[in-house]
């Protein structure tokens, strides 16, 4: 075999140098199956998804928020596809939003106190993280380049606000502070462990 | 110091220095000014004969418009053939100086202005044509004005720096006088935007008879046809309008309204300047506030001090 | 603070404190090496559900808790061009003295404007909560320098364009630019601190960048001071006086001054010393 390599135009980029290598690998660490940790969960469809999601809206409507509310974590959607996923999470945030804030506290402690409780209050965690991330992420692709476009030439000068990034900005903000209060009041019922828990379970929401 | 001089401060203080009498000494100093401009004050022959020169940029334009002219007439027993390399040179006798000290200093001003002169001459060219336009205009009504009266002078160029150039266009009722000025960078831009919306708001607020002061990023309609300019789109140049009207066009106002407008791109880029200095300084003091905060976070590591049984001290490394 | 800060803050805090479990790990992939894993990413067991705090689209933390590290990084809030600029820059600086920050990253994560790394050894060194209240605290901090560069800027850029527009100089007579005036000049320091707003409106009048310091530097502790001065340097000098913590300021002058000259500096201490 000579030692002259052949040249082809991928090796005389350096691209190749920024290849992971362990990845290719299958013993490698990088490639540790993780769904390994925890037994296999069973699947919701999108289809049990939207019985929940009507469920949950016929309680709400007769008034029985802590019964949507429950009805809505119990069945968490832990394997399941991105649809899914994004639509349970939707019921979640629609019971949440319909909930008084004077309401929160008591409601959660009625909550903790009942068998199962705490889990209830785990997974209402992981979807309150959820929540904060889905709608931050999808607004940030949105208003995505982030660099402000240069000055565009104008008659008459220039208005010095410009036109705000994202202007969606208030509704958001208005949803993003329902979750961040159920946050402080699940953390002010369940302690600091709920959040332990949503960052060390592998069963993810 | 808020606003800037309109003279040289240097040539002030060595001429100022070398007509209060002292014995006369061999002098040979290059002063560089704003945009570009370099003097040369150096001593002849004898050492009591000094002679200034300025070399400008766009001494080519201003004799276009007129500066020899302007030059003769503020300095005109004093002025020799330029020096090589240089524009245009004075020479003053220190053994032929005017005898009252009043006399003296006017000289001294007069000399350290010569930049100021130098640059005036489209402006006053300006207005010598914005009377004569006016004169014109008010035999006629506005409709019937031939076209010469209605349109205006010429737009006088001055490329006064390699980028950058002022714009000078007289009008039977207005002087139009146009900045460019180019941002080297992202944050110039955008603290020159912010000045510039406060020049352009002041006269809505504050000052009702200041000149109107107007702001674009591609070149105003005075320009359009006019030589060297370019519209890149990039918003890397700015043009800043300023209108004088009538109340700040009468022979009185002229001096100062002249060398106050010159000295507008300077002032400007000094202040973006400025506060960018000053940003920079604050973000220190923030920062060393935020070390202090983190500095916080270590416990205390003092050495604790125990004594064994039978009294020896010893030290606990922490 | 205003109203969605506080839980945004809050919510901030706890699952930092909560995340901040950190124990020492060494590399699964590399003999005698012990690296964060948030940043090795090497080993997928150990990295565990990153979490995002969000206050609305422009304002989030993300935080990305592992076995031996977490990673914090921070979306400043930005309305505009000049608070972009101006976030821009107080991130660089920042970053650029990363060294003394220990826990600082020297870039930050994509979609953040600066991030932090803190591994087992830093939790080992320093206090954990002592280290949360740092990040909230840079949190509060950060945002309300930027806003108060903001207004510094705009405060500036009024007073400069009104000066130069003011068509003579009230301050300055023109006539006699160099006039001397020898001013006594009697500081005092201040006894309590000058609160931040008064700073904020007595900064639009400082002018030149650094002077305070540089006042400070030049005079120490004296109590009083004879110098001549030309009228623009006395400005300039009133200017400074307001921020370097001097509570009075006498101004006496004698010699070749002039009566309106000196009723302006009168008016303008009276004014500078209300405004701080």
């Amino acid at each position: 075999m000579s030692i002259i390599q052949q040249h082809t135009a991928a090796s005389l980029s350096d691209a190749w140098r920024t290849i992971n290598i362990d990845a290719l690998e299958e013993d490698s660490s990088v490639n540790f199956d993780t769904s390994t940790l925890h037994p296999a969960l069973p699947e919701v469809s999108e289809a049990d998804v939207r019985q929940i999601n009507i469920q949950v809206r016929q309680l709400l409507r007769g008034g029985d928020a802590e019964g949507a509310l429950r009805g809505s974590l119990e069945m968490p959607v832990y394997n399941g596809s991105d649809l899914a996923k994004e639509a349970h999470l939707h019921t979640v945030i629609e019971v949440l939003q319909s909930i008084k804030a004077s309401e929160m506290t008591p409601m959660l402690q009625r909550i903790y106190g009942t068998p199962g409780g705490s889990e209830c209050l785990d997974v209402l965690m992981k979807y309150l993280y959820k929540g904060m991330a889905a709608t931050s992420a999808a607004d940030g692709n949105s208003s995505a380049p982030r660099t402000p476009t240069r000055m565009t030439p104008q008659q008459t000068g220039f208005s010095q606000v410009g036109g705000r990034p994202g202007g969606a900005n208030e509704s958001t903000g208005g949803a993003m502070s329902v979750l961040l209060s159920w946050h402080e009041k699940v953390v002010e019922v369940a302690g600091l462990g709920c959040i332990g828990r949503c960052m060390t379970d592998w069963r993810k929401v | 110091m808020l606003l800037l001089d309109y003279q040289n401060v240097l040539i002030e203080s060595v001429l100022t220095e070398r007509f209060s009498g002292a014995p006369p000494v061999t002098i040979d100093q290059t002063v560089s000014d704003f945009d570009g401009v370099t003097f040369h004050i150096s001593t002849l022959d004898t050492k009591t004969k000094i002679m200034v020169s300025i070399q400008i940029r766009c001494y080519a334009d201003l004799v276009r418009y007129g500066a020899e002219q302007v030059l003769k007439r503020e300095y005109g027993p004093y002025v020799v053939a330029p020096e090589p390399g240089y524009d245009f040179s004075v020479v003053v006798d220190l053994e032929d100086l005017p005898a009252e000290k009043e006399a003296r200093d006017e000289l001294v001003k007069k000399i350290s202005l010569l930049k100021r002169n130098a640059m005036a001459a489209p402006f006053e060219q300006a207005y010598e044509e914005h009377y004569h336009l006016r004169e014109e205009a008010s035999k006629f009504t506005s409709e019937e004005a031939p076209q010469g009266v209605r349109e205006g002078g010429e737009v006088k160029a001055i490329q006064y720096r390699e980028e950058e150039a002022i714009y000078v266009k007289a009008s039977h009722d207005r002087v139009t006088v146009i900045f460019s000025t180019i941002f080297r960078e992202e944050t110039d831009r955008v603290f020159g935007k912010v000045f510039i919306q406060e020049f352009v708001d002041a006269r809505r607020r504050a000052i009702q008879n200041a000149p109107q002061v107007l702001f674009r990023n591609d070149p105003p309609l005075e320009l359009q046809g006019v030589p060297g300019v370019k519209n890149t789109g990039t918003g890397e140049i700015g043009y800043v309008t300023f209108v004088l009207f009538p109340r700040h066009l009468t022979p009185q106002r002229m001096l100062d309204v002249i060398s106050h407008i010159q000295t507008f791109r300077d002032y400007f880029h000094y202040h973006i300047k400025a506060s960018k200095a000053y940003i920079h300084s604050r973000m220190r003091r923030r920062t060393a506030d935020f070390l202090q905060v983190l500095r916080r976070a270590r416990p205390d590591s003092e050495e604790k001090e125990r004594k064994t049984a039978s009294g020896r001290t010893f030290k606990v490394g922490s | 603070m205003s109203q969605s800060l506080r839980p945004y803050l809050q919510a901030v805090r706890s699952s930092l404190t909560a995340a901040l479990c950190l124990s020492n790990f060494a590399s699964q992939t590399a003999e005698r090496h012990n690296v964060p894993e948030i940043e090795a990413q090497t080993s997928p067991e150990v990295l565990l559900t990153p979490l995002t705090i969000a206050r609305n689209e422009n304002e989030r933390v993300l935080i990305e808790p592992s076995i031996n590290s977490i990673r914090i990084s921070i979306r400043i809030k930005q309305a505009d061009e000049i608070e972009h600029i101006l976030v821009h820059k107080f991130t660089r600086f920042l970053t650029q003295r990363a060294e003394s920050f220990f826990i600082l990253r020297r870039k930050p994560i994509k979609g953040y404007d600066i991030s932090f790394l803190i591994t087992n050894f830093h939790t080992e060194e320093m206090l954990k909560h002592k280290l949360v209240d740092f990040i909230i605290q840079f949190m509060e901090e950060v945002d309300k320098e930027i806003s108060e560069m903001k207004l510094f800027l705009n405060a500036r850029a009024r007073f400069v364009a009104e000066s130069f527009l003011t068509p003579v100089s009230l301050i300055c007579p023109q006539t006699r630019p160099n006039s001397q005036v020898d001013v006594c000049l009697s500081l005092t320091k201040r006894t309590r601190r000058i609160n931040k707003q008064s700073i904020c409106a007595a900064s639009s009048w400082l002018v030149e960048g650094h002077d305070s310091d540089a006042l400070r530097l030049a005079f120490g502790e004296h109590k009083r001071i004879m110098i001549t001065l030309s009228s623009r340097l006395l400005l300039w000098l009133l200017q400074v006086v307001i921020l370097s913590n001097c509570r009075r300021l006498t101004i006496a002058s004698k010699g070749n001054t002039y009566p309106e000259f000196e009723k302006h500096t009168r008016e303008l201490t009276i004014r500078f010393l209300s405004l701080a």
